[in-house]
């Protein structure tokens, strides 16, 4: 029971605090994982690349995923329906009052500081899986190449994780 | 597939322009008004379009119709996710897809840059929020509530000539 309500409330302040769209919810899930132990880092990232390629929003595929893996489909339930309850309560708020919100200067204001603190986050979580994940000289060569290749043509996700995942493959298996 | 930006055109095509039940400006405000909320931007814009429609009850079924097919499609992954996962090639897999992850985040971040850190506030902001998440243990839901209330001081304090500045 006391797990389950960690589990809850988790995703619940996950639904309250993460700005920006999909991978915003990460550095909190990044969060979990350092506390927690309900899943590892490693897993996460193994997580955010099965959400990635499933239909529907990543910030919840994970939340769905985490919660699964800590406890079952109950977990995967409650994990989910917390995340969505904050959107639940504040879009009630929010289309009840929409003029003034989108108006008011102090909105605005805590906007104009929460958009780069997403950011900030977000940075910070590829800077920990950069130093903490396995890479190799391989993998660097093939991020590099992946970036190189971002700047001259937008691809989808699926090309990224695609790719990576043969290389990873042909790699463990020739080399 | 793939997440949050995906769904605009989509949502396009299916709500305006099969089902006539919202108009393409209603469509952007929710779109919009979503990515400026906390949680998933494609949860915000149902709940937005369903209770426009049908109040809370729609507002409940459109989140149901969004979540319902990831959700079963997720469990299923998982439970077939934990059978597989020690074959070496397995590993090996997830191995390499642990880079396109990174490649994506990067990407992501590099977009998120763009929209979001364009004057020295926002690089002050970004700054001092990276340094408190990198060195310190502090959980980002208290750097998020930090910038909240940076915010409003300086929304407090800025004069309405300069309101345009922070509209962008």
């Amino acid at each position: 029971m006391k797990l389950y309500l960690q589990l809850f409330f988790q995703f619940f302040h996950i639904g309250v605090f993460s700005f920006g769209g999909g991978y915003a919810t990460l550095p909190f899930l990044y969060d979990i994982a350092e506390k927690y132990r309900w899943y590892s880092v490693k897993q996460l990232t193994d997580m955010l690349a099965v959400s990635s390629i499933t239909p529907g929003p990543v910030g919840i595929n994970v939340a769905t995923f985490a919660g699964y893996t800590t406890s079952g489909v109950l977990g995967a339930v409650i994990a989910t329906c917390a995340i969505i309850l904050p959107s639940f309560i504040i879009v009630t708020v929010v289309s009840e009052i929409l003029d003034k919100f989108k108006t008011n200067k102090y909105v605005q204001g805590a906007l104009s500081a929460i958009k780069p603190t997403g950011c900030a986050l977000l940075s910070a979580v590829g800077v920990k899986l950069l130093v903490t994940s396995n890479l190799h000289i391989s993998g660097i060569v093939l991020l590099v190449l992946f970036l190189a290749l971002s700047y001259k043509k937008k691809l989808d996700p699926l090309f990224y994780l695609g790719g990576s995942a043969i290389f990873g493959y042909l790699w463990g298996k020739f080399i | 597939m793939g997440g949050g930006y995906v769904i605009l055109p989509l949502l396009t095509s299916e709500l305006v322009d099969k089902k006539k039940w919202i108009s393409q400006e209603e469509l952007c405000e929710y779109y919009a008004l979503s990515s400026s909320l906390p949680g998933v931007i494609a949860a915000n814009t149902a709940l937005f379009t369903g209770r426009k429609l049908a109040g809370a009850k729609g507002a409940i079924a459109a989140i149901t119709g969004v979540i319902t097919p990831a959700f079963l499609a997720i469990i299923l992954l998982a439970a077939l996710l934990s059978e597989i996962v020690d074959y070496p090639a397995v590993q090996n897999i997830f191995w390499g897809v642990g880079i396109g992850v990174i490649a994506l985040l990067i990407l992501a971040v590099r977009e998120m840059w763009a929209k979001c850190v364009f004057d020295k506030f926002s690089f002050a902001v970004y700054l001092v929020a990276l340094v408190l998440a990198l060195t310190g243990k502090i959980s980002p839901a208290y750097i998020v509530i930090g910038a909240i209330l940076i915010g409003v001081v300086k929304a407090k304090f800025t004069s309405k000539c300069d309101g345009r500045e922070v509209e962008r």
